[in-house]
């Protein structure tokens, strides 16, 4: 019974770092301001990137990195398209799924992907052998710790630093953060690329992380549930990744529900977390009070 | 939470640009850029089209060539590209009901396919004569999208809920609905004949219930749904200019407590415009069910809802110029499928389909900064 | 020595502005809406590049490109409407402005240190959403004075005061300009604060200096000849110096006096906005009253036989963050009066216009029009009870920028120009042009965007679309505020035309003498409810005053 508990445990957590990555990301950026769905198309193009690189370096750590480019990249254009140009960012973010979704699908229709290229398993010493929490906690691959790392980093940079003190003024206020001498777009740019360097990073590592692979639209709607998760956390970076272990968990009981032999239907399961998601949103969306301008495009002038 | 002030487009023109209004008297060559950018960006995205095919080691001149055999080849493939733009306008004519009254539906995808699902279930189970089971099928097609996009708009007005992330995340639900119900003997799932396996797919519709189709068989012929979409477009578009139904949308939509004050309920109006784009993303799963699919399984939305969406992007919320739109849309989506005798991925399609979009949406922002800039720097 | 001098363009806000400024002096900048006061100082602080023109700081020209810059060299300024984040903390607010780590520590230090230099405490762990108005301001004073600047520019820095709070503020920039010999530059309109709290002023007019003068030697009617340009009638002269004494004198008023309509603006052509338009941000400069012209005593229409046409009854209203907005306010208005609502700004007017226009629904409480109760909140109730608005911000709730003026002008009343659900362009059009004429609207065409007009022209737009709906009531929050003079004009006229025509009028001001002038009726709000009330022609200032501060007197 323990093992089998902690096989689920495990699996949640596996199940819920992609998440975790790309929703500090999407944290980031929604507290200065933007609601970013491209963070769909961050995940997929990373996903892919990682085991892109993983083929030609033969390195999946390398391939993580791969990836958090991509992520990058797809940041910046939605940056200059939204904080530059000043389109639409909903309409940015969807064009951008579309295309990394097309992209992805055409390149791996036309390119070779290894396909059993993973990133080290780090097993603790010593403490991975507790049973129950040793497997659920210290037995993972090692980009595992790297978001251990990240977590409080993220909310030390947000919370405490000069940058993220901008950030929030920014996501918050933009004419008083204007009038302040801040350069509100240069900030949610700014906030964009480090979303897109997460959320690139949480593909890559479901990619060469867990699965080991790419499959067409592998992330399959990820990326809005990570963005359900910074509404179900209230856009506190706590919350947010308590949403991303509850979504963790929902899918990883998808997958553990009928080996334990409980029946319940495929479909149910697969919509089970945007289900949740909704529903999140539905009791918390009028208690949790969003940053003051998000969604909101800044322009000079216009109180 | 995010009440979507802005329509889902960079710059709308700030009313008509007659005469009596020549503010933005710029010199010529200004002027002139405008177009200039628009063939330079979409000759861009072209560009970056081909030369994807080229890296991955096909020819691009092979791809033109089958994508136009595809789409205006022969009168059959100008069928087909017709065939496809009915359901990408339908989608788009109701993204713009939307996008007027100021709310972004994005959605469609999902509407679309509880629409059609609903729509099948009509073809399947109700007797009566062809048109009128026809008729039926489109009809609560419609009311089927509609009632699905009713779930995000309660979301949001009864509890705030952010209506892009919610309409986003039911077409995951949507697509599990569907999936759930075509994989149900006792739902849609088609029935049993002996020696055949069946799979996870609704059983045909007769015949009768098909939508009329018009020209010759091999040759050019194509159904009725694209005069459907045509007339609604243009009826919308009158509704949208002349009514006070129009009016009332266009007020919410530019300036939504000037709307209150005036009478303009957002619940009624803006929960209207979104039902009502629900209701034409699922007249438009209605219209390919009948139209050329004829049953319903996994997977049979098929990005019709999101490429009717960009659709009315880049027709900047005109439904009568979402029609050439929709047309051109169309013929790359007909052309996509006669990819696959090159070995080209017909994604490429989609990859073409979102540069289009964002090479259209490119030139328009870049004018309405540089306007800003050059009123930076006189207004002060 | 602080040597600032500023050229500015052709079209301009401010044309060939010269401005001196010694350290160790109040200097007063002096002038109408649209003088080109704020635009003057917005690019001193680099937030607005000039075209032409330099800054000198103790004679070294200098260029300032934006805010941090102009923080560096020492220029600091308290925004008219604050520049802090209300979600943030007193000192995350104060560290916003700064560069390098934050240091928090520090920061409080500082903030509590500077507290006390000055007087000005406010505690640090705060968040500024929780603070009072005054409050607020002394953040905004001390986020700039711990940054020591040589210079610290007020921007209208009393709009949002009591009388008490402002007499605190310039207790402080005295000290300021006395023991550290800081200059001090306080934007103004209203004269009595001049006078009392500068040493040196400069009067501007139309983007340009009219008039320097020595403080002590000059009197609030010089000046406000100069910063209106003419010889003032002696009712708008007192209005314009806010000097309420003079008002208060009953029974001779001016008669019909002053040039009235034919001030009305040049019709003002669309590719060329006029310098009005340009210099004046809109909404974003408090109101002026110095235009204001009525063209017969106030006080002479009879109420006495009409009934309570309007009555709200202890109404209760929270903002969506739960926010109490008004609480237990109770007023009656009968037909053909003017009630003015006095009031520092912040005390409920803005959930009173919202109320009105069907935006703010009641926790508790009614509103009775006629003795039929109105659904508060639910969309266009009020409208429908013949209740007209015309908005404190016009650009949120008052008109459609994107649609055409014509359309402006019916928004609501779709009724008479569409059949069958179909709207009538010719119908539509005639209409327009009717009211154009009829409210000298300048406008190109009824087609042209309203984004296009002048400020005032929008605004007699709205009160033309509010007016031709037949109104029992007309409610008219801050009508004047960001307006030029001749529209000022325009709209007290029409206003005291509208109850003399049997309308009854509620007028929500913050400018005291704005309501001295236009009302029989003088109602003060406090904290969102009605603190006091008293005949026009009781009027005590000094006990009104009080009672906007929240005394009861």
């Amino acid at each position: 019974m323990i093992d089998e508990a902690s096989v689920i445990l495990a699996s949640a957590v596996r199940l819920t770092v992609p998440l975790a990555f790309a929703a500090c990301g999407e944290y980031i950026a929604e507290r200065a301001g933007t609601i970013n769905i491209s963070v769909e198309a961050m995940m997929l193009g990373g996903a892919f990137s990682a085991v892109l690189g993983a083929t030609i370096t033969g390195s999946a750590s390398t391939g993580l990195i791969f990836g958090m480019v991509a992520g990058l990249i797809i940041g910046f254009v939605h940056a200059q398209f939204s904080h530059r140009l000043g389109v639409n960012t909903y309409v940015v973010g969807l064009v951008l799924s579309a295309l990394i979704l097309g992209l992805t699908s055409f390149l791996l229709d036309s390119v070779k992907l290894d396909t059993n290229n993973q990133v080290n398993a780090v097993n603790i010493p010593y403490i991975s052998d507790i049973p129950l929490l040793g497997p659920v906690l210290f037995s993972h691959r090692w980009p595992v710790y790297l978001l251990i790392v990240l977590i409080p980093f993220v909310w030390w940079l947000v919370q405490r630093s000069r940058f993220g003190l901008e950030l929030r003024a920014a996501g918050e206020n933009p004419q008083s953060a204007d009038v302040t001498g801040i350069d509100v777009r240069k900030r949610r740019r700014q906030a964009l690329l480090i979303c897109g360097l997460l959320s690139g990073l949480g593909g890559a590592y479901l990619a060469v992380g867990e699965v080991g692979m790419f499959n067409q639209n592998m992330t399959a709607g990820r990326g809005f549930v990570v963005i359900a998760a910074v509404i179900f956390g209230g856009w506190t970076l706590r919350g947010t990744i308590a949403g991303c272990l509850v979504f963790g968990a929902a899918d990883a009981m998808r997958l553990a529900l009928p080996a334990l032999g409980v029946q319940l239907n495929a479909q149910f399961l697969i919509a089970a977390p945007y289900l949740l998601a909704l529903l999140a949103m539905m009791f918390l969306a009028k208690t949790h009070r969003a940053p003051g301008a998000l969604g909101i495009p800044f322009v000079r002038g216009t109180a | 939470m995010t009440k979507l002030l802005e329509a889902p487009h960079a710059a709308r023109p700030a009313g008509p640009p007659g005469p009596a209004a020549p503010r933005t008297g710029a010199p010529i060559t200004q002027r002139l850029r405008t177009p200039g950018l628009y063939a330079l960006s979409l000759s861009l995205a072209f560009a970056i089209a081909g030369l994807l095919v080229a890296v991955v080691g096909k020819s691009p001149w092979d791809a033109a060539v089958a994508m136009y055999e595809g789409s205006l080849g022969s009168g059959s493939s100008i069928g087909q590209s017709i065939d496809q733009a009915a359901p990408l306008l339908m989608v788009a004519i109701g993204s713009v009901i939307a996008a007027r009254a100021g709310i972004f539906n994005i959605g469609q995808e999902g509407q679309l396919i509880i629409g059609a699902a609903v729509g099948a279930s009509v073809g399947l189970f109700m007797p009566g004569p062809g048109w009128f089971v026809l008729l039926m099928i489109l009809l609560c097609a419609a009311i089927g999208g509609a009632l699905w996009a009713s779930i995000a708009a309660i979301l949001y007005y009864w509890r705030g809920v952010d209506v892009v992330i919610a309409t986003l995340l039911l077409i995951f639900v949507a697509n599990q609905v569907v999936s759930f119900a075509v994989n149900r003997p006792y739902l849609l799932r088609e029935q049993a004949v002996p020696g055949q396996t069946t799979a996870s797919q609704s059983d045909m519709l007769r015949e009768s219930v098909w939508l009329p189709r018009f020209g010759e068989y091999p040759g050019f012929n194509i159904g009725a749904g694209i005069f459907i979409a045509a007339l609604l477009a243009v009826g919308v578009y009158f509704a949208l200019t002349r009514s006070r139904w129009g009016f009332r949308i266009r007020l919410l939509g530019l300036n939504a407590k000037t709307a209150h004050r005036a009478g303009v309920g957002a619940v009624v109006v803006g929960g209207g415009a979104l039902l009502a784009s629900g209701a034409f993303a699922g007249l438009a799963g209605g219209a390919m069910l009948t139209g050329s699919g004829y049953r319903i399984q996994d997977g049979f939305a098929d990005n019709v809802g999101f490429d009717g969406l960009l659709v009315a992007l880049v027709a900047k919320d005109n439904p009568v110029r979402a029609i050439p739109v929709a047309l051109f849309f169309g013929a790359l989506r007909a052309g996509g499928g006669f990819l696959a005798s090159t070995g080209i991925p017909r994604y490429i399609v989609a990859v073409v389909t979102a540069l289009l979009v964002l090479a259209v949406v490119f030139p328009t922002a870049f004018a309405e900064i540089q306007r800003r800039r050059v009123a930076r720097t006189t207004d002060a | 020595m602080v040597g600032i001098s500023k050229h500015f363009g052709p079209v301009c806000a401010c044309g060939d502005v010269d401005l001196s400024v010694a350290a160790g002096e109040i200097h007063g900048l002096l002038g109408e809406n649209g003088a080109g006061k704020s635009t003057l100082m917005k690019v001193l602080l680099g937030l607005v590049t000039p075209d032409s023109g330099q800054i000198l700081l103790r004679g070294k020209p200098e260029t300032i490109s934006d805010p941090l810059t102009a923080a560096a060299r020492g220029i600091a300024m308290v925004h008219q409407h604050f520049s802090l984040v209300g979600r943030l903390t007193v000192w995350e607010n104060i560290a916003l402005g700064d560069r390098g780590r934050v240091d928090r520590e520090h920061i409080r230090t500082v903030v509590r240190e500077v507290g006390e230099r000055y007087g000005l405490a406010v505690d640090p762990d705060a968040r500024v959403e929780d603070l009072s108005t005054g409050e607020r301001q002394r953040v905004e004073i001390v986020k700039c004075l711990r940054r020591d600047p040589d210079v610290l520019v007020l921007d209208e820095p009393t709009s949002v005061l009591t009388l008490e709070e402002s007499r605190d503020l310039f207790t402080v920039l005295r000290r300021v300009v006395a023991d550290e010999g800081k200059a001090v530059i306080l934007i103004s309109h209203k004269l009595d604060e001049i006078i009392h709290a500068t040493d040196k002023v400069t009067i501007m007019r139309q983007g340009r200096v009219v008039g320097r003068r020595i403080t002590a030697e000059t009197d609030e009617r010089a000046l406000a000849r100069e910063m209106v340009g003419r010889e003032l009638s002696k009712w708008t002269a007192a209005t314009a110096v806010g000097v309420m004494d003079a008002l208060i004198e009953p029974g001779q008023t001016e008669p019909a006096s002053g040039p009235q309509l034919e001030v009305a603006e040049e019709p003002t052509t669309a590719d060329e906005p006029s310098a009005q338009e340009v210099s004046t941000p809109e909404g974003s400069v408090a109101a002026d009253p110095s235009g204001a012209t009525p063209s017969a005593a106030a006080p002479t229409v009879t109420e006495a036989t009409t009934g309570v046409l309007l009555r709200i009854k202890d109404a209760h209203a929270i903002s969506p963050e739960k926010i109490p907005l008004l609480r237990g306010l109770t007023l009656e208005l009968r037909a053909g009066e003017i009630l003015g609502i006095a009031g520092v700004e912040g005390n409920g007017q803005s959930a009173v216009g919202d109320l009105f226009s069907s935006l703010l629904p009641l926790t508790s409480g009614t509103v009775e029009v006629d003795g039929k109760t109105i659904a508060a909140g639910r969309p266009g109730a009020m409208h429908a009870a013949g209740i007209g608005v015309i908005p404190e911000d016009r650009h949120a709730s008052g008109c459609v920028l994107d649609m055409s003026v014509a359309e402006n002008l019916v928004l609501a009343d779709l009724g008479g120009i569409s059949k069958r659900g179909l709207l009538s362009r010719s119908r539509l059009n005639e209409r327009a042009r009717a009211l154009i004429e009829e409210f000298e609207i300048a406008t190109p065409s009824p087609d042209t965007p309203m984004r296009l007009l002048s400020g005032g022209n929008q605004q007699k737009v709205v009160l033309a679309r509010e007016l031709s709906a037949r109104p029992r009531v007309l409610v008219a929050a801050q009508p004047t505020r960001g307006l030029d003079i001749g529209a000022i004009e325009y709209m007290t006229l029409r206003l005291h035309e509208a109850a003399k025509s049997g309308i009854a009028v509620l007028l929500l001001s913050t400018e005291l003498s704005e309501i001295l002038t236009l009302s029989q009726r003088i109602a003060v709000i406090h904290r969102g409810t009605i603190v006091g009330e008293m005949d026009r022609a009781d009027v005590d200032v000094e006990r009104l005053g009080m009672m906007m501060g929240g005394q009861t007197a």
